[in-house]
C-alpha cells in the first residue's frame, strides 16, 4: 500500500502506541497488583478486562504495569492509578465490571472513582 | 492494532544472535503462551541494544527493566515471576563491578545514563525487520519535510549549518560534500553508503545496519533530494550478513509503502536503493576502491582529482558518505540544524559512535557528544579497567590511528584533538590496553593487518609495510638493533609520505605513536631482550617457584608439548626448549606457582 | 592553456596535461620506472613524486597521473620529495638487486646503504609487462594476482596462456630483465660502480662503456673473486 502525502501521520497515529509502550511514556499509569494472592484473587480477569476496554476506547497515553503484592491480601484485586502530576490513588476488591468504570471515570474523565478507592497518595513510582 | 501492556524487547544484534538470543525469543514466546499471557505480551526482535559484553539481553518497557546474560533456563522464572506476578527478577539484572546491588532499570545503569542517543535512538527498541515500527518513532517525516517543504538548496544549507561532518574517518564537512556534487555538471547522478567497515574491532556500522536500516535508507532519500540523484547503492560487507539480510527487507518494504522507488509519496520523486555486497578487502573501504568494485572492477583505489564528485561511478558526479553520516541526516532536517549544532564541540558537531573493546569491564557500542573526555568513556561508561589492572594506552581510528596514553585522559573528543596527539578519529573503534599489553607487539599486529589488505599497487605501501612488520618481527624476536629504530621512523615517514591513499598514508599512524610515547618498550625488546609487559613470546621465560609448587602434576596434564616433568609431591620442572609459552599452566595452577619472567 | 607554477616558473600547458609531460616538455628531469610513454600511467613505483600545494597544506603526488590543473603550484626537488624518492630506491633495491636499472637509480640518487633484507627476486610489479600486453599487445595475456605483499603477475590461474602469441614485449619493457647488473657488492648488495662515483670504464677505456645498453661486457666494473667466490 503505497502511502501519499498525509497517509504517513495518519499511520504514524495508528500505530503511537507502540511507541508509548516502548519509551515508557504516558499520561496515567495503571499497576494491577498480581503476586500470588492477586492472582488467586482473581487479578488476570481484571487485567483482561482492563486491556480490553483500553483497546475499544482506543485510549491514548496510558501505560498498564503489574506489580507484586501490595501488601493488603485481603483486598485484593487492587489496582493503583497514577495519572501524572496526581497523587496515585488505590482501587480494591475490584472486578471486570468495576474497572470498566473507574477508566470511564478516573481515566478518561478525571474523577476518582471513590466508592472503590481505598486510599489517596501512597509511594509514587514515576 | 493489537494492543499490548508489555513488551519484551530481545536483543538480536549479531553478537546476541550468537549467544543464542532467537532461541530465547523462542523460548520466551512458548512459556507466555503456556500462561496464556499471549494477549498482553508482545515479544519483539530489535536490533543490538549496545551493551554487548552482557549479553544476551531483554529489556522489559514500559518498565523499563533491564535483564542481561539470560540463559533459556532462566525464562521460565522469568516469566512466572516479573511477567505474571509482577516481581522483577533481582538475579538476572546487572550488578556493576565492585557492587553488590543489582539495578533494575536500564536508564539508570552508568552505560545507558550517559549515553546521548541519535543516531542509535532506535536500537534495541524496534524491530528493525518492521517499517511501521520506525514509523511510528517519527519515521520518515523528515523526508515528508523535505519532499514537501524544502527546496534542494535549503537541505544542503541545513546540513551545512548543522556541522555534520564525515563519520568514516575524514570528517569533510558533509554539506559542503553535497554541494559539490550537486553543482557538478551533468543529469545523472549516484549516492553510494559506505558499509564496508574494515576497521579490527570497529562494529558501529554493523550495528546501525542491524538495528535501524530504514534511518540510513531515510537519510540517502534526503540527500537524492537535495543533489539531484536517481538511485543509490548500499555497499555493505560480506562478513555482515544478518547487516545485509535487514537492509534488503528494509528496502523491500520502504518501496511496499511507497516511501522508495517511484514516485516517493506521490511527490513525482524517484530514488531507487541497490545492496552490492563486499568482496573481502579493507581497502574497497576507500572511495574510489569502492566505487571501482561497485563497478565490477577490481578494487583498487586510484588518484584523485577527479574527485567522485566530478567522476564517480560510471563517471557520473557520486555522493559517497557512510552509513553513520547519512543516519544523522534525518533528524537534522527534523529538529533542525540549530539543535544539532548545539551539541558538541566548536569544530566537531553532534555525536558519534564509539565501539569500546579491549580490556574494558563494559564492552559495547556507545553513543556519545563530541566533548566528552576519555577518561568519562572508559570509565564512567565503560566500567573501567578489568581486574583491577592499570590503564596503559586505547587506540583509536583502528589501523589508521595511533594509541593515546594516560597523560591524554582528559582529552576532549573531536577530530582536531585526536589529530593533534598523533591519533585521529577514525571510523570510531576505541580499542583499551592495559599494563598486560606490549605496545611492540600492538604495532605488529595492525602492521601485520596493513600488509596483508594493502591492494598493492603502490611500492611505498605494498613493500613499505610489509618491511615494517619484518622490523617488528624482528624486534619482538629478540633480534633487533637499535638502528632499527632510525630505520623503522624513516621508513614510516616516507610510506605516509609517497602513497596514494589513505590506507598507505596513515599505515604508519600506530607505529608513529608508539614510538612517541612507549619508545622505553622498544629499547627494552632491543636491548635488554626483554619484553616489559610479558606477551612476546621469544622474550620471555616459563618457570615454576618451588616454594609454591605442591607437586599436584595438573599442568603436567594440560601441557600439550609435554613441556613439564614432575611425579607428585615433587616440585616440577619446565622444560624450556620444549615449552612454546602457550599459558596453560598459568591457567589452570591453583597456588600461583607459574611465573613469567 | 592551463596556467601553474613549476619551481618557482609561471608556466602554461595544454589541457589533459600531466605534471610528467608538464616537466618532459620543460626540460625538468624527473626519474620514473613504471611510465612508458604509449602506456597508460600507472603511478605503482612511486618514484616520479613531486610535491603540490601551497605552505599550509602541501603532499606528495605521482607526477606521471596527477593532471595539471589552474593555479597548481609543483616543486620537484623539495627535501620531503627527495628523501621520499630515496626511500622508494632504497625499497626497489631491497626486491632486486640484480636490475641495473635500479643500481643505477640508487647510483644517481645516492643511495649507499640498504637496510632490509634483500629478496633477490625478478619481478617488481611495476606494471609495465601487463599495460605492454593489454594496451600494445591487445592480448592481455597477463595481469595481477592476489594483493598486497602476496602480490604477483601472471596468466590466470597460472595456467598456460591460449592469447599469449609469444611476442616478448614484456621481457622487453622489464627494467628488471632487461640488463642485470654485473657489480652488487656482496656485503652491501650495492653497486654504484657506473654513474655517481668515478666509472671504472673510463680510466681503462677513456670512455663510458654502457651507454648504449651493453652491460658489464668491458669488465671494468666487475669486481674480482676471491676464493670463496664472494666479490671483493
Amino acid at each position: 500500500m503505497k502511502l501519499k502525502i498525509g497517509d504517513l501521520e495518519k499511520l504514524r497515529d495508528k500505530v503511537k502506541r507502540t511507541a508509548e509502550v516502548r519509551e515508557g511514556k504516558y499520561r496515567a499509569k495503571i499497576t494491577v497488583h498480581m503476586g500470588t494472592c492477586g492472582i488467586a484473587a482473581g487479578a488476570r480477569d481484571v487485567m483482561a478486562a482492563l486491556m480490553d476496554d483500553i483497546e475499544r476506547k482506543k485510549i491514548k497515553d496510558v501505560i498498564i504495569t503489574t506489580s507484586g503484592c501490595a501488601g493488603l491480601c485481603s483486598r485484593e484485586p487492587m489496582v493503583t492509578v497514577e495519572v501524572v502530576g496526581k497523587p496515585p490513588v488505590k482501587y480494591v476488591d475490584l472486578t471486570a465490571e468495576k474497572i470498566k468504570k473507574i477508566v470511564n471515570s478516573h481515566i478518561e474523565k478525571g474523577v476518582i472513582v471513590k466508592e472503590c478507592a481505598l486510599a489517596i497518595g501512597s509511594e509514587r513510582t514515576h | 492494532m493489537k494492543q499490548y501492556r508489555t513488551h519484551l524487547l530481545v536483543c538480536a544484534g549479531t553478537g546476541c544472535v550468537a549467544c543464542n538470543s532467537y532461541e530465547i525469543k523462542k523460548t520466551l514466546e512458548a512459556e507466555i503462551t503456556k500462561r496464556k499471557l499471549q494477549d498482553e505480551i508482545a515479544v519483539i526482535a530489535t536490533g543490538c541494544n549496545g551493551f554487548c559484553e552482557r549479553g544476551p539481553i531483554v529489556v522489559v518497557q514500559p518498565e523499563g527493566i533491564f535483564y542481561q546474560r539470560l540463559k533459556t533456563e532462566d525464562i521460565p522464572h522469568l516469566v512466572e515471576e516479573h511477567l505474571l506476578k509482577g516481581r522483577p527478577v533481582k538475579k538476572l539484572m546487572y550488578v556493576p563491578p565492585k557492587e553488590e546491588l543489582p539495578i533494575p532499570k536500564m536508564m539508570d545503569i552508568g552505560f545507558f545514563r550517559h549515553q546521548l542517543l541519535i543516531v542509535l535512538r532506535n536500537r534495541g527498541r524496534i524491530d528493525p525487520e518492521n517499517i511501521e515500527e520506525y514509523i511510528a518513532f517519527d519515521g520518515y517525516q523528515a523526508l515528508e519535510k523535505a519532499l514537501t517543504k524544502m527546496t534542494p538548496e535549503q537541505i544542503i544549507d541545513v546540513v551545512k549549518e548543522s556541522g555534520l561532518r564525515g563519520r568514516g574517518g575524514a570528517g569533510f564537512p558533509t554539506g559542503l560534500k553535497w554541494e559539490r556534487c550537486r553543482k557538478a555538471p551533468g543529469d545523472v547522478k549516484y549516492l553510494i553508503c559506505n558499509g564496508d567497515e574494515g576497521d579490527p574491532g570497529a562494529f558501529m556500522d554493523r550495528s546501525v545496519l542491524e538495528a535501524d536500516p530504514h534511518a540510513v535508507l531515510e537519510g540517502m532519500a534526503i540527500g537524492a533530494k537535495a543533489i539531484g540523484a536517481q538511485k543509490g547503492y548500499i555497499y555493505v560487507r560480506s562478513e555482515y550478513p544478518l547487516a545485509l539480510k535487514r537492509v534488503k527487507i528494509a528496502i523491500e518494504q520502504a518501496e511496499e509503502y511507497g516511501l522508495l522507488g517511484k514516485n516517493i509519496l506521490g511527490t513525482g520523486f524517484d530514488f531507487s536503493v541497490e545492496v552490492a555486497r563486499g568482496a573481502g578487502a579493507f581497502v574497497s573501504g576507500e572511495e574510489t576502491s569502492l566505487i571501482a568494485a561497485i563497478e565490477g572492477r577490481i578494487g583498487i583505489p586510484r588518484q584523485r582529482p577527479p574527485y567522485p564528485a566530478q567522476k564517480g561511478l560510471w563517471k557520473k558526479p557520486t555522493n559517497i558518505n557512510n552509513v553513520e553520516t547519512w543516519a544523522n541526516v534525518p533528524q537534522i532536517i527534523f529538529k533542525g540544524a540549530k539543535w544539532y549544532s548545539e551539541i558538541g564541540t566548536k569544530t566537531s558537531k553532534g555525536t558519534k559512535i564509539f565501539s569500546l573493546v579491549g580490556k574494558i569491564n563494559n564492552t559495547g557500542l556507545v553513543e556519545v557528544p563530541m566533548g566528552i573526555s576519555l577518561k568519562d568513556i572508559i570509565y564512567e561508561i565503560g566500567g573501567g579497567i578489568p581486574k583491577n589492572k592499570k590503564f596503559k594506552a586505547v587506540q583509536t581510528g583502528g589501523p589508521s590511528g595511533g594509541c593515546i596514553p594516560n597523560q591524554h585522559l582528559n582529552l576532549p573528543i573531536d577530530y582536531e584533538s585526536l589529530t593533534e596527539v598523533g591519533s585521529m578519529m577514525g571510523s570510531g573503534g576505541m580499542i583499551v590496553m592495559d599494563e598486560d599489553t606490549c605496545m611492540v607487539d600492538v604495532a605488529k599486529y595492525f602492521m601485520n593487518f596493513l600488509r596483508d589488505e594493502s591492494c598493492g599497487k603502490c611500492l611505498s605501501c605494498r613493500e613499505g609495510t610489509h618491511r615494517m612488520w619484518e622490523i617488528l618481527d624482528k624486534i619482538t624476536g629478540g633480534r633487533g638493533i637499535m638502528e632499527d629504530l632510525a630505520t623503522l621512523e624513516e621508513l614510516a615517514m616516507a610510506v605516509k609520505d609517497a602513497s596514494m591513499c589513505g590506507l598507505g598514508q596513515t599505515a604508519a599512524n600506530p607505529i608513529l605513536s608508539a614510538l612517541k610515547y612507549f619508545p622505553g618498550e622498544f629499547v627494552s625488546h632491543i636491548k635488554d631482550k626483554k619484553c616489559p609487559a610479558k606477551v612476546c613470546k621469544p622474550l620471555i621465560k616459563y618457570t615454576v617457584i618451588p616454594e609454591r609448587c605442591t607437586g599436584c602434576m595438573a599442568c603436567l596434564k594440560v601441557c600439550a608439548y609435554k613441556a613439564i616433568e614432575g611425579k607428585r609431591k615433587e616440585v616440577h620442572k619446565i622444560i624450556q626448549e620444549k615449552c612454546t609459552k602457550c599459558g596453560s599452566c598459568l591457567q589452570v595452577c591453583k597456588f600461583e606457582a607459574v611465573l613469567v619472567e | 592553456m592551463i596556467n601553474f607554477k613549476l619551481n618557482g616558473l609561471e608556466v602554461q600547458v595544454e589541457d589533459g596535461s600531466t605534471i610528467l609531460e608538464a616537466c618532459k616538455f620543460f626540460g625538468i628531469e624527473i626519474p620514473t620506472l613504471c611510465y612508458m610513454e604509449g602506456l597508460e600511467p600507472y603511478g605503482g613505483c612511486r618514484l616520479c613524486l613531486v610535491q603540490i600545494g601551497d605552505d599550509k597544506n602541501p603532499k606528495l603526488v605521482t607526477a606521471c597521473t596527477y593532471p595539471v590543473e589552474e593555479g597548481l603550484v609543483v616543486r620537484t626537488n623539495t627535501k620531503r620529495v627527495i628523501s621520499a624518492r630515496k626511500m622508494m630506491v632504497e625499497l626497489l633495491l631491497s626486491v632486486s638487486s640484480d636490475s641495473k636499472v635500479i643500481q643505477d637509480l640508487a647510483s644517481k640518487f645516492n643511495v649507499t646503504k640498504l637496510r632490509f633484507a634483500p629478496r633477490h627476486e625478478d619481478c617488481v610489479l611495476c606494471g609495465l609487462c601487463v599495460r605492454m600486453c593489454k594496451e600494445q599487445m591487445q592480448s592481455g595475456a597477463i595481469g595481477f594476482t592476489e594483493r598486497g605483499y602476496k602480490k604477483k603477475i601472471e596468466t590466470p590461474f597460472n595456467k598456460r596462456s591460449e592469447v599469449c602469441r609469444l611476442c616478448g614485449g614484456c621481457i622487453y619493457v622489464c627494467p628488471v630483465c632487461q640488463t642485470r647488473c654485473q657489480g652488487p657488492d656482496a656485503d652491501t648488495d650495492i653497486c654504484n660502480a657506473c654513474l655517481a662515483l668515478e666509472p671504472t670504464c673510463i680510466d681503462v677505456h677513456d670512455d663510458y662503456q654502457c651507454w648504449m645498453g651493453t652491460t658489464g661486457d668491458c669488465g671494468t666494473c666487475v669486481k674480482e673473486e676471491d676464493k670463496e667466490g664472494k666479490k671483493k
